[in-house]
């Protein structure tokens, strides 16, 4: 009888007590500043060095650069810039491989599409996706 | 107002004004049905720590209900092959018509009621047994086993607790000295029976919650034991009414117990100033209330335990509370 008691204000009291649902799609989830999602990519800091490329395990990134347009600077600035997410496992290896931080994680990780290639993300894409980004990408 | 049509001489008007009130009646059952799911899905919400329907109609879900019912209704209506079909259509009728029948005798206030008789609570109790039958029929029409068994399981517990169920109402019925629902509300004007029964409340209510088959003695339906009971086989409207017929009976419970043990649309004293009809909605609710309460906190019974605490708890408790009641009833 004492364990019925104790039950029935047990259920009574939860009437008031703080909930511990999220409300999710409307608010994103608090995650931390390492977690792995959808990688952010600053076009203007890339130096096409190809390291994300060559380190990638799924091989699932696509680069070309072009000559810099002022002919008194060297090197090369980025021309197109891919990544297909059917293949992409989030390693997090290109972003630790990139000497000047042009590509970043970021807490996105809403994937789904209605069709495959709309995973197929390019450089505009890449660059657009600017919110929730990693606030420190040390390795 | 009722009681001059009730006292008048049968007619085809009189016909139509009755037929009339019955289907307010059936509306604001149905209004009550909606509004009763979302409530108890709130509540159980909230008592486990969520917010329950919130998308469907605003922030309070209210429409999610509507939007489920709709759902049943377009569904397709299934009926298997190989399944009794006269039967399998006609069992969901069976199950609600006693359900809507029982309402005609509930007093909601000295006022609004459909029928005054006699002998409103055996009234009450022979309809309310009826629905068995649907059940029983329900699941012997689908040839299935889930179903013929949950149906079995269903009668068995429906009679069993319908026996203590009638033996703690004596209790009051010899207080009152009648079987009239008005004349058992006007006995308590000095004191509700759950001061003067206390016993035989707290029998009544849970052997109304084995009637109504809700947790802890959902066992005919158990979706976690037997697929889903005598309803498996049913889809769409005919699942719809199984489920209205159920709410319909929680209403009818309600209103019930608030007749018989909480003083119907008798006021608090000095209180008086608020109306009956007020009074009797916040009895109800409160019963209503509790019955989510229960269902929330407690864990579903085993079969065997189900039917030793009916015949060897309920039922002694419920006769001595009868020879309790005839003593102290001779002796003040």
């Amino acid at each position: 009888m004492i364990g019925l008691a104790k039950g029935f204000s047990y259920t009574l009291k939860n009437l008031t007590r703080k909930k511990v649902t999220y409300d999710y799609p409307n608010e994103p989830l608090p995650l931390p500043d390492r977690f792995r999602g959808i990688q952010k990519f600053y076009p203007e800091k890339c130096i096409v060095c190809n390291q994300c490329s060559n380190i990638c395990p799924t091989d699932c990134i696509q680069l070309t650069g072009k000559k810099h347009p002022d002919p008194s600077k060297k090197g090369k600035i980025i021309d197109t810039y891919d990544i297909n997410f059917e293949i992409c496992i989030l390693c997090d290896l290109c972003t630790e491989v990139c000497p000047t931080e042009a590509i970043i994680m970021t807490n996105n990780f809403e994937l789904a599409e209605y069709s495959r290639d709309q995973l197929f993300k390019d450089l505009v894409w890449l660059d657009e996706n600017d919110e929730h980004i990693r606030r420190v990408n040390k390795p | 107002m009722v009681q001059e049509l009730l006292a008048s001489p049968p007619g085809l008007m009189n016909f139509a004004i009755f037929f009339l009130l019955a289907a307010i009646l059936l509306m604001v059952i149905l209004g009550f049905v909606t509004y009763a799911i979302l409530a108890e899905r709130k509540v159980m919400g909230f008592m486990q720590l969520r917010h329950g329907p919130n998308q469907v109609g605003g922030r309070w879900g209210l429409l999610q209900t509507v939007a489920d019912v709709l759902k049943l209704l377009i569904k397709e209506d299934t009926i298997p092959k190989l399944a009794d079909r006269p039967l399998f259509i006609l069992a969901p009728v069976i199950a609600f018509a006693p359900a809507f029948l029982v309402l005609a005798v509930i007093p909601f206030t000295d006022k609004l009621q459909f029928a005054d008789i006699g002998v409103g609570l055996l009234y009450y109790i022979a309809i309310s047994g009826i629905s068995t039958v649907g059940v029983v029929t329900g699941g012997w029409a689908s040839n299935n086993k889930y179903a013929l068994l949950g149906g079995m399981r269903a009668a068995a517990q429906m009679i069993s607790y319908e026996i203590p169920l009638v033996m703690s109402l004596l209790g009051v019925i010899l207080l009152s000295g009648s079987l009239n629902l008005n004349d058992i509300v006007s006995a308590q004007s000095h004191g509700w029976f759950i001061i003067k029964q206390p016993i035989a409340f707290i029998i009544f209510i849970i052997a109304s919650i084995a009637e109504l088959n809700r947790t802890p003695f959902d066992l005919p339906e158990a979706e976690s034991e037997l697929v889903a009971g005598f309803h498996v086989e049913y889809s769409g409207f005919r699942w719809a009414f199984f489920m209205l017929s159920e709410y319909v009976y929680l209403f009818a419970m309600a209103a019930l117990t608030t007749v018989l043990f909480l003083g119907g649309w008798g006021a608090l004293p000095f209180l008086g100033f608020i109306p009956g009809a007020v009074w009797f909605s916040l009895k109800f609710s409160l019963i209503v209330f509790i019955l989510i309460w229960v269902r929330v906190t407690l864990p579903r019974l085993r079969a065997d335990q189900l039917m030793e605490f009916g015949w060897k708890v309920l039922l002694p408790a419920a006769l001595a509370n009868i020879f309790l009641t005839a003593i102290l009833k001779e002796l003040f």
